[in-house]
């Protein structure tokens, strides 16, 4: 039987995550009320476009490349045995540009960027920074949080596309190099069979995934408590709804335009 | 005589902690004011009442003749232009240098160009002992400079009412009076009002006009600075001599189920 405390715990964590959703909702409207008139803080913006997107590529890169490699080490066997190569760039290329793409970059992208906004943001709030700005007539969402959000939500967008060239890519070494499905076929089986809708459908994921790791890990980044423990639960709770958040997306996204 | 900061009946709770209890304070206009007390009596989140970053229970905050209390963010920019705060822990912004940290203000407040910017920033780090550290970063800096950098930030804009919190803690002594002697002098040359909140009671008391004693959440004692040792408050003058013995209770701050506070010369 359930007891009593057990039903308190799972109450008191409902509300939690009601309480967390609704202040990423109010968040989300500070950030949307502050963009009219959209006065950004240029230094800010090019800053963080630079230091979440820029530095990203590496990483990314490798991940993409290796991804797309996976994809087509587990599809192209039984594309060859059904001596189906033609469709073996569309298996890994339909599932890298729709599903595996988005994901892969956006989780990436939430361990590394999204936990060091988080820091950052958690940081300056426990050392007063915030208060500083607001002490002399900044808003500190105007200031801090817009161009983070704006650089977060553009960049994973153009990581996405990066790494959805790098993964055709690696898919095609793979193809060649270990299955012996040559280059020419590879690329003829991406231009002939996969659409400008798949690629499309990858991107509207990546937007919605950017503004949900931008939107958690500023929020909890402005609403820690509690100095350096505060940070480090602050940053576990951003990774965590974030990629929590990247899955229903998915999901939903998936699921709504097919 | 008209007043700088008015606050009339103000409460603050966090939680069951109760930090502010029906407390009033005024600080005329051209005054220095000290507020001492031992730590977690409320005198920062005080500051900061005056300032809007915190917004009390009950009572009003009247600051530079407009009441602040219930108002917006955005309401309260152009009031905070005109007030210079010095935070206890700095707030230094780590993502700039000590010269864009002081010159944060003039470049966000406008109507000046950037030569007059770099000057008068110069001429403040010059005043603090600072000049040859201008393109350090804060987290280079040790605790005794970054509270310089924070009082350079905190006056650089000449603002009509400077909160310090804490303005020599860190620093040695002879530091001490030198930015005590600067704030004096600033304080002359543009006639703002000062409410300044330090544990150093004898250099405040050097500096200030006046010092109200905040105990438990009450302002319990307010008179002047240069006899703030001899105060006929049993509870100021053991605070302000560090004795052991006497009736200053430095325990646990009150919680909502402890009742009123009471100080306590007004039990006996």
């Amino acid at each position: 039987m359930i007891g009593e405390k057990t039903i308190a715990n799972i109450g008191g964590g409902a509300v939690s995550i009601a309480q967390h959703v609704g202040g990423i909702v109010v968040l989300t409207g500070q950030v949307l009320r502050a963009l009219i008139p959209p006065r950004i803080d240029g230094r800010e913006l090019v800053k963080n476009l630079h230091k979440m997107g820029n530095r990203s590529v590496p990483i990314v890169a490798l991940t993409a490349l290796f991804a797309g490699g996976l994809m087509m080490l587990q599809s192209g066997p039984f594309v060859k045995k059904l001596g189906a190569t033609g469709l073996a760039g569309w298996a890994a290329g339909y599932a890298v540009l729709r599903e595996i793409g988005p994901i892969l970059i956006a989780l990436m992208f939430s361990g590394r960027v999204g936990a060091n906004n988080t820091a950052e943001l958690s940081t300056m709030t426990v050392t007063e920074q915030l208060d500083g700005l607001r002490a002399l007539a900044i808003d500190p969402v105007k200031f801090l949080v817009v161009p983070r959000v704006i650089a977060m939500m553009v960049m994973l967008v153009a990581l996405t596309v990066i790494g959805d060239l790098v993964a055709l890519v690696g898919a095609t070494v793979v193809g060649s190099a270990l299955l012996e499905i040559d280059a020419s076929t590879m690329y003829h089986s991406f231009a002939d069979n996969l659409k400008p809708y798949d690629f499309l459908h990858g991107i509207s994921k990546s937007v919605a995934f950017g503004a949900a790791i931008a939107m958690s890990s500023c929020y909890f980044g402005v609403t820690v408590r509690g100095g350096a423990v505060g940070v480090g639960r602050a940053v576990n709770a951003a990774v965590v709804a974030a990629a929590v958040s990247i899955m229903l997306l998915d999901f939903f996204i998936t699921y709504l335009a097919g | 005589m008209t007043a700088t900061i008015r606050i009339v009946g103000v409460h603050k709770r966090y939680g069951a902690r109760r930090v502010l209890e029906d407390v009033s304070l005024e600080v005329g206009q051209g005054k220095r004011l000290g507020l001492i007390g031992p730590a977690a009596s409320g005198k920062s989140v005080l500051c900061k009442l005056v300032c809007g970053l915190e917004a009390p229970d009950r009572g009003t905050v009247e600051v530079l003749g407009q009441p602040i209390v219930g108002k917006r963010e955005v309401e309260l920019g152009d009031l905070r232009r005109r007030i210079g705060m010095l935070f206890q822990n700095y707030a230094l912004f780590d993502f700039l240098t000590v010269e864009q940290n002081v010159a944060f203000p003039l470049e966000q407040r406008g109507g000046m160009t950037a030569e007059e910017i770099a000057v008068r920033v110069a001429e403040r780090l010059r005043a603090v002992g600072l000049a040859g550290s201008e393109h350090k970063l804060t987290g280079e800096l040790s605790g005794g400079m970054k509270k310089r950098v924070g009082i350079a930030r905190a006056t650089v804009a000449d603002a009509e009412l400077v909160i310090y919190d804490e303005p020599s803690a860190g620093l040695d002594p002879v530091t001490t009076q030198k930015i005590y002697d600067l704030l004096a002098a600033d304080q002359v040359r543009t006639g703002a009002s000062v409410l300044a909140v330090s544990s150093d009671v004898v250099a405040l008391a050097k500096f200030v006009d006046e010092i109200a004693f905040l105990y438990r959440g009450q302002i319990v004692y307010r008179g002047p600075a240069a006899t703030i040792a001899d105060a006929e408050s049993a509870l100021v003058r053991q605070f302000v001599r560090g004795e052991l013995e006497g009736p200053l209770d430095q325990g646990p701050a009150k919680t909502a189920d402890d009742g009123p506070t009471r100080s306590p010369e007004s039990r006996r």
